[in-house]
């Protein structure tokens, strides 16, 4: 019964919390446009919104549905006000499951992952303030095309999914050959689809072909051995 | 002073830090309390904290590279809040692009902006561009996890390989971009070349130590850290690299 409660009261504040931050985000540019005395017209906002919009919109439907099974309810409220889902909150929340040993579909890992994500929000949010306020006269020089730590910058993603996906590659293999390889050779024939699209398109790949391998029973024998060393630990 | 960064702006800046750090220690301290009634170790819940705090360092100062990236256009702050909220680089580049587009400027966001009305225009169309999530999630995710629940109770093992599968999808996504994609034009380095394997194959390999170590010597203070430490260690190898080899090597992007 408690169990309910809890879940109950993540979506009841989890929506108020969104309605608030969706206000919150509109008054910035009102704001703005007050303290300028400017309002820039209608149809230079529409100009400038169509075609974001016409990419962005469909992308963030999909987004949604695609992150909130992996994200679980308090992470997915949250995920979605701070964004940065797929290169920091996605993969902070996976990673804080797998260490805690508990599974994404429990209490537990809805628990373990709205606290690594909220702890990631707020590092997140606290580095990029004290960024900007304090070391604003020097990053020119860290992030400028020439330093040292410019090709660093540029390969975090890379670096991120490396670490995150040999663990699982390693613990799934059999289910994670038919996903990589069809990305690949997706990408070997058009190398400019943008990670929106290769996100859902590789979500839906892997699931359907690991449905198969589950459905022939190939995967019985890696499941329960899973199963027995994750008991283990 | 320029108006971009004036008081008045850094303020709005202040309110959002204020409003996101807020939401997300409110719904931490909720959590952390269900994790004890749940039987979860306090110390289970500290390592969960301190491994997700280090594990966001390297991505955070990406994003705050990012803000760097746009503040030349757009001054610190509007950049600043934009990344603070929703916003990733993959979005808030063409959304200012096609802002300044509008007004018939092809210079994009390699002038600085000194209209206000251009810059109004532009905080306008980054908000508006990205807030459908906001609206969505709020209508449908108890649907979605419904949903979830039902494949769950019916079969719990595949419920299970669902969940790994539908992660593994994801990291395919980015695997193969790291292995064969173009990139984003606008981003340098973000295509698929000798840096970015450099990046993905290091990062695997310190991983795969790691973890053998922590499993070998059962050093269970070192699981948690496994994956911040191959990151960043893959990403001064990405450094090393940078400088040792010769440069055409180095920025080599087979695609182009």
């Amino acid at each position: 019964m408690k169990n309910r409660d809890y879940a109950a009261s993540v979506h009841f504040y989890g929506i108020i919390w969104d309605i608030t931050a969706l206000l919150l985000f509109i008054l910035v540019p009102v704001a703005i446009c007050v303290h300028l005395g400017v309002w820039p017209q209608g149809s230079y906002v529409l100009k400038g919104l169509l075609p974001v919009a016409m990419l962005f919109y469909p992308t963030s439907v999909i987004e949604v549905f695609t992150y909130t099974p992996l994200l679980g309810a308090g992470g997915t409220y949250l995920s979605f006000v701070t964004g940065n889902i797929t290169n920091l909150k996605l993969p902070c929340g996976l990673n804080a499951m797998e260490n805690a040993g508990v599974r994404a579909n429990s209490e537990e890992g809805e628990v373990i992952s709205t606290i690594a994500i909220a702890t990631s929000s707020i590092v997140t949010t606290i580095i990029i303030a004290v960024g900007v306020v304090a070391f604003s006269p020097v990053l020119p020089y860290l992030t400028d095309e020439n330093s040292i730590f410019a090709p660093a910058f540029n390969q975090v993603v890379p670096a991120l999914f490396g670490a995150l996906g040999i663990s699982y590659f390693m613990k799934h293999w059999k289910i994670s050959i038919v996903p990589v390889a069809a990305i690949i050779l997706i990408l070997l024939v058009n190398g400019e689809i943008a990670s929106g699209v290769l996100i859902p398109v590789g979500v839906v790949i892997s699931l359907v072909s690991a449905h198969l391998m589950f459905k022939k029973g190939l995967l019985d024998d890696k499941t329960e051995k899973a199963e027995k060393s994750e008991k283990a630990e | 002073m320029d108006f971009k960064s004036d008081k008045f702006m850094y303020f709005l800046g202040a309110l959002v830090v204020v409003f996101v750090v807020a939401q997300s220690v409110f719904f931490l301290v909720r959590a952390w309390k269900r994790g004890k009634a749940l039987g979860l170790s306090t110390d289970a819940l500290k390592k969960t904290v301190s491994s997700s705090a280090l594990f966001t360092v390297a991505p955070a100062l990406a994003i705050l590279a990012t803000v760097l990236t746009l503040s030349g256009a757009l001054g610190m702050v509007l950049p600043w809040i934009r990344l603070t909220v929703i916003g990733a680089i993959t979005y808030e580049v063409p959304a200012a692009e096609a802002a300044i587009e509008a007004f018939g400027s092809t210079a994009g966001l390699s002038q600085e902006v000194t209209d206000p009305t251009v810059f109004a225009t532009i905080a306008w169309v980054m908000t508006l561009g990205s807030i459908m999530p906001l609206i969505l999630v709020p209508f449908i995710l108890k649907k979605i996890q419904k949903g979830l629940g039902k494949v769950a109770a019916k079969n719990g093992k595949w419920a299970d390989v669902m969940s790994a599968a539908a992660f593994i999808g994801l990291i395919s996504a980015f695997i193969g971009r790291a292995v064969a994609g173009s990139g984003d034009k606008v981003v340098i380095g973000d295509g698929a070349g000798v840096m970015s394997i450099a990046a993905l194959l290091s990062s695997m390999l310190f991983m795969f130590i790691l973890q053998k170590l922590a499993d070998r010597f059962n050093l269970k203070w070192l699981q948690p850290f496994a994956m911040p430490f191959s990151m960043i260690l893959a990403m001064v190898v990405v450094m090393i690299l940078a400088q040792v080899l010769p440069h055409d090597i180095a920025v080599l992007e087979w695609r182009g």
